[in-house]
């Protein structure tokens, strides 16, 4: 087991965003989260990339304990996190946000030093191996061509892929996308779905967070329901999808009887 | 001993309702502008030198006398307003720096005005009581109940009043206020010139208790800007709360310790509550 | 293209004559060390510190004392007041960075520990002499090849002297801000959320920026002491800090030259137009605010940008 989630609970005062949920995901699996709005799956992805800390409850990463963790080392550590709400470096141009996004992997393979520019000489393989691999994440998701351009002035979709090539060139073990799929078009759906294969088949493990019940069954190779912070089913997609509390979640209780 | 001790304490609570007015004019700021008005010192100012004006050199009636310099202060900050802070709406930095630039500007033109020589206010009340074995001047006792009283107003207004609970809706929610017709320009405006008429309020009763610099607006805004911080920015209660803190612990502090670092009290205050209780003693936990 | 920015500078003592004017240079080279520096934790980072006249203060209070004190020399007084600055940077920035502060809050605390610091020095009449504060007599001294031990004093060789400072200090800030590191730090001040979860670590970052800016005041507050051989509190006051963040507004926060541009400006001004010292006051509110509002990028800023324009 890659990651596992041992009866994590976060309250706000008196809410309880997540209550007591247990799950683990598997190498190389593709997990989908769904649930309605204010289920606690944002909250639940904040938690596990250390940008909240559990009220109680563990997450073992590897087998060692991360809750509570700091957000770089947890990207450090190889699980990286998109946000719902596109967040990038405005000002800059997609390529130089791509560019900031190779911190950890110039770190991993030349360290500090080196990553640091602050040698008096031309580092010409590391530049190279910077370039190859902003090159490579560009024409993944589609971006080659407004490479260029400043992430302020990119349509919503791109944003998106944009947000997933950063991440993605943290080269995460476990990638965490919140709500990757919505406010994009079928064309763009269709870009993400295909990247996100391909990272699964460079043995990326992926847990996806979405709204739209159809992308995720069309992704994922397992599905979690969470409704209001816990976990209500859990198993293969369409098999969740058809279970009487989650229908009832997302559409009453009148339908669930139906 | 006692009587020194209870002598400070309603002292640091008098002094502290002056701390609280400006507090109160720093919290309603910041949470309806997003800035904060650095220079609500300048506008105390403004209203304390309008009030001795009028009461010592034209001999109106003190209570005649508070209303043109409150009012001077407003139109002050509708001006600042307009002028200014119109532009720098929820850009701290800018705000900050805006407000600093302001300050400059109004001291040097008291300076010119009034010189840096200390303006002592005639009496205004004579007389004192006495209250726990101290003798409290009765015009001390006048300024507390005036100034706590225009504070528990303004915290009436905004809870029961529709333009104050409009107010409140927007420091919530700026989108969702503007959809719902919230005037929300306007509001802002009216924030920032009420926070400046309560700063010219603490003015003008100021006058009647110290003497009149014109730096004395720098050192209240700190004060204020610590109370606030102190009660928890947002809270209303918590200004009024953290002012009289402030104020009881410097009176009190500095019977034991040197008074030159009454001054700091504050600022090792703000900066234990900021690491360990940062919405302050009354504010939301987030 | 920076190396012959700085040749008119080697040349004007040769051609301008009067002290008066060359002071003017000095003070501003000193303190455009202090703007330069400034701007690394500011705008470059993002971060509002007002603890920077602290540092600058703070330091030539320190390298005074030590060379009254203990009869040494500038450069050997020097060691221990960086790594005391160092040191207290450390700590505060710690405490600041670790909890979380965020901008406004950052400024207050900052704030805090920068007048507690005027505090002291302002009540510890043994050893700072209070409000009357100190004269500081002593004079560094450089080892020249082929000329020995030269005393910096005067005019002419302190203009040297303090312009060598202001270029080494430029050339370092360069090497960081170009650098990786650099780049981090607009990636914080951009956007800090997104930076921790792409693996920088923003604690060390902001520390870092933050320290530096510090040591290179310290260097600042030292040479000016020494320069003008006077210390007050008043060096420490929040007057101080915002004197040099309006450097840093004016000239522009987005690149090196930009606070240098500052400095010449508000030094220069007020000594070349003789006006009172409120009038002075007033220009000073005046000219922060127009740049907040119209010229939101500075001068050096605006100039650029029009540049690219056309």
């Amino acid at each position: 087991m890659l990651l596992e989630i041992v009866e994590l609970t976060k309250r706000f005062g008196g809410l309880s965003a997540v209550s007591d949920v247990s799950f683990s995901i598997a190498s190389g699996e593709i997990v989908g989260i769904f649930g309605p709005n204010g289920s606690g799956k944002t909250t639940l992805l904040n938690l596990i990339a250390g940008i909240l800390a559990p009220t109680a409850g563990r997450i073992l990463w590897k087998e060692a304990e991360i809750e509570g963790t700091s957000p770089h080392a947890v990207a450090a550590g190889g699980v990286v996190k998109t946000f719902q709400n596109p967040q990038l470096f405005m000002e800059l141009s997609v390529c130089e946000n791509v560019a900031i996004a190779t911190h950890l992997r110039l770190m991993r393979r030349f360290g500090m030093l080196r990553t640091l520019e602050l040698l008096p000489w031309r580092d010409a393989a590391r530049e190279a191996e910077m370039a190859n691999a902003i090159d490579r994440v560009l024409a993944l998701c589609r971006l080659a061509d407004v490479r260029d351009r400043a992430a302020a002035g990119l349509s919503y979709g791109q944003e998106k892929m944009l947000g997933v090539a950063m991440a993605m060139m943290c080269e995460p073990e476990l990638l965490l996308l919140d709500e990757p799929a919505s406010g994009l078009g079928e064309d763009e759906i269709r870009t993400l779905e295909h990247a996100l294969r391909d990272l699964r088949d460079a043995g990326t493990t992926l847990c996806i967070i979405d709204h739209k019940v159809d992308f995720l069954g069309r992704v994922a190779d397992r599905a979690i329901a969470l409704q209001q912070g816990s976990v209500i089913a859990e198993g293969a997609p369409a098999q969740v999808l058809r279970h009487p509390r989650v229908v009832e979640a997302y559409l009453g209780r009148q339908h669930a009887r139906a | 001993m006692l009587q020194l001790l209870v002598g400070q304490t309603l002292n640091g609570v008098i002094v502290g309702t002056l701390y609280g007015i400006i507090a109160l004019g720093v919290t309603l700021t910041f949470g309806i502008t997003g800035i904060v008005n650095f220079a609500l010192g300048e506008f105390m100012m403004i209203g304390a030198y309008v009030t001795w004006y009028l009461f010592d050199v034209a001999g109106l009636p003190f209570p005649v006398a508070i209303g043109p310099a409150v009012a001077a202060a407003a139109l002050c900050g509708l001006v600042a307003d307009q002028v200014l802070f119109r532009f720098t709406r929820n850009n701290l930095i800018n705000g900050l720096l805006v407000s600093i630039g302001l300050i400059s500007i109004v001291e040097a033109a008291a300076l010119l005005l009034w010189t840096t020589t200390p303006k002592d206010m005639g009496y205004v009340l004579t007389g004192a009581v006495r209250l726990g074995g101290v003798s409290v001047p009765k015009m001390k006792l006048v300024v507390f109940a005036l100034l706590a009283a225009v504070m528990f107003l303004t915290y009436a207004a905004l809870s029961r009043t529709w333009m104050g609970r409009a107010a409140y809706a927007y420091a919530q929610n700026p989108e969702a206020a503007m959809l719902m017709g919230v005037r929300t320009g306007i509001l802002q405006s009216a924030v920032v010139v009420y926070s400046t008429a309560l700063a010219g309020f603490g003015g003008a009763l100021y006058a009647t208790l110290y003497s009149l610099e014109p730096s004395m607006g720098g050192l209240y805004i700190l004060k204020g800007v610590e109370a606030a911080i102190l009660g928890g920015i947002g809270s209303l209660i918590g200004s009024l709360a953290g002012g009289i803190i402030l104020g009881v612990t410097e009176a009190v502090g500095s019977i034991y310790l040197p008074s030159a670092f009454r001054d700091a009290y504050g600022l090792i205050f703000v900066v234990a509550i900021l690491l360990y209780r940062p919405s302050g003693l009354f504010g939301a936990e987030r | 293209m920076k190396a012959l920015f700085w040749v008119p500078f080697l040349i004007i003592p040769a051609i301008v004559q009067s002290n008066f004017i060359l002071s003017i240079f000095i003070f501003s080279f000193i303190l455009a060390i202090a703007a330069v520096s400034f701007n690394i934790i500011f705008g470059f980072t993002g971060q509002l510190s007002m603890f920077h006249a602290a540092a600058f203060g703070i330091a030539a209070y320190l390298t005074s004392l030590i060379v009254s004190y203990f009869q040494v020399s500038f450069w050997t007084a020097l060691v221990p007041t960086l790594a005391f600055t160092v040191l207290i940077s450390i700590l505060i920035g710690s405490i600041c960075f670790k909890f979380q502060l965020r901008a406004f809050y950052f400024a207050v605390v900052t704030l805090a520990f920068s007048e507690l610091a005027r505090l002291v020095i302002l009540n510890w009449n043994s050893v700072t002499n209070g409000t009357l504060g100190l004269m500081v007599l002593e004079k560094p001294s450089v080892w020249m090849p082929g000329a020995g031990l030269l005393k910096i004093d005067g005019v002419f060789s302190w203009y040297y002297f303090s312009l060598a400072a202001l270029i080494i200090t430029v050339a370092l800030c360069s090497l960081v801000l170009n650098s990786w590191i650099g780049r981090s730090f607009a990636a914080i001040r951009l956007n800090e959320d997104l930076a921790q979860t792409l693996g920088i670590n923003t604690f060390r970052y902001k520390l870092l920026s933050f320290t530096l800016a510090n040591a290179l005041a310290a260097i600042a507050g030292s040479l000016y002491a020494f320069y003008t051989g006077y210390i007050e509190p008043a060096y420490l006051s929040i007057n101080q800090s915002l004197d040099i963040i309006s450097m840093v507004l004016l000239g522009g926060s987005s690149s090196i030259a930009g606070p240098i541009a500052g400095a010449f400006v508000l030094t220069g001004l007020p000594h070349m137009i003789e006006l009172s010292g409120e009038a002075r006051a007033i220009l000073y509110g005046l000219v922060l605010i127009l740049t907040i509002l119209i010229m939101p990028r500075g001068l050096i800023g605006t100039l650029v940008g029009l540049r690219r324009a056309a």
